[in-house]
């Protein structure tokens, strides 16, 4: 029987793979936001002090205020775009692509494909 | 952090696999530890110009999609390889180089199974994101497909320098101005945009340059020829190394330091 951190993990992960966010999404997204997807994209996951450290190491006209920062954290969470794992300053954010879905063709196509390579 | 080079184009046809090839190989010869990976799923290229074929190939950037293994069991040794090579005088020339090679699956049923099951993208980027750090690799070299779609969409996204490769025909002026949007719109900071297959004698170098410069502000690093010679390699080796005297091979090398350049 699963124990309660098998199910708290389940749930993120089913939660990883309904939401998510896909490539074509991050260039409708506001500046601030888009920047930190970019950052994430890059560093797959990161705690908040090293968010903190990277947003103090961007030149001054491109940093986010902590703020800002939070503000955005909050609602990129929000909307599944970053998975965030436990609270405060422990709290370690990962990014959320949305899977890519399969084809929508009648499955009988594919089974006949799979029957013609198969010889 | 090493850096991630995409190479895209909008239409096919336009030599992307060869030019991806021959970047990467110059910038190997150049010291670099480099990777190429192949996220044409669709219709998979490039590891033919490294000389492997179906029964070569071993693992696959398919394999590790589908979680049977770890993105560094895929990376094939080009530099190992190459000084083994019998009839590729080119390739033989990556002896000792520090190049790897993540091709993705040739057989049909593998391609098949990613059309019609899809995966996880977060998979797709963490794994490139691991094969920089894990083979410390100064560049990511990333083949795409044509036109726009999930993983070209996401080399985009995390690229560092995007190359943008185009022929001197209007559907590919069209299709270009769509994808610098794109790239522009993710924030991409380093653009460039390579000419190939500009029939010889035809364009005033700098003409053509300022022309789509204008258009697409962004630099031009290279003008490379319709070459016969190269159509005649028909991807059996790396056509800069083999020839490195040719026009096609020394606009190469002009797009390979300006790729090298970027800081």
């Amino acid at each position: 029987m699963p124990g309660l951190f098998d199910r708290l993990q389940n749930q993120i992960e089913d939660k990883r793979r309904e939401g998510g966010i896909t490539a074509l999404d991050l260039a409708d997204l506001p500046p601030a936001l888009r920047k930190i997807m970019r950052l994430m994209l890059r560093q797959l996951q990161m705690n908040y002090p090293q968010l903190c450290e990277a947003m103090d190491g961007m030149p001054e006209n491109e940093r986010l205020s902590r703020a800002d920062l939070d503000r955005s954290l909050d609602t990129l969470t929000q909307q599944a775009w970053l998975t965030r794992l436990g609270e405060g300053a422990k709290a370690v954010y990962k990014v959320n692509l949305k899977a890519k879905s399969g084809s929508t063709l009648a499955s009988g196509i594919w089974s006949a494909l799979d029957d013609k390579l198969k010889k | 952090m090493g850096k991630i080079v995409s190479i895209h184009s909008f239409r096919g046809g336009t030599g992307k696999s060869n030019t991806t090839a021959n970047l990467a190989a110059q910038a190997a010869l150049a010291g670099k530890r480099v990777g190429v990976v192949d996220t044409d799923i669709q219709s998979p290229g490039i590891h033919v110009l490294f000389g492997l074929d179906e029964n070569s190939m071993g693992r696959t950037l398919n394999d590790f999609l589908h979680g049977q293994c770890e993105i560094k069991e895929v990376a094939h040794p080009v530099g190992e390889r190459a000084a083994t090579e019998k009839d590729a005088e080119g390739r033989k020339k990556l002896a000792g180089t520090n190049l790897w090679l993540i091709p993705s699956s040739i057989r049909g049923r593998e391609i098949s199974r990613v059309l019609r099951e899809g995966y996880d993208v977060n998979r797709l980027n963490e794994g490139l994101q691991n094969l920089i750090s894990d083979m410390k690799l100064d560049y990511l070299f990333i083949d795409t497909h044509p036109g726009l779609n999930e993983e070209t969409l996401l080399s985009i996204a995390i690229s560092d320098i995007l190359l943008i490769i185009l022929r001197p025909d209007n559907q590919d002026f069209q299709g270009t101005a769509v994808t610098v949007d794109i790239a522009r719109s993710l924030d991409v900071t380093n653009l460039l945009l390579m000419v190939n297959k500009a029939v010889p004698n035809k364009y005033d170098y700098n003409d053509l340059k300022q022309q789509i410069e204008n258009a697409y502000k962004a630099p031009l690093t290279g003008i490379l020829p319709l070459s016969f010679d190269m159509a005649d390699n028909a991807s059996k080796d790396l056509f800069s190394l083999r020839f490195p005297d040719h026009d096609w091979s020394k606009e190469l090398r002009r797009v390979a330091a300006a790729v090298l350049e970027v800081k």
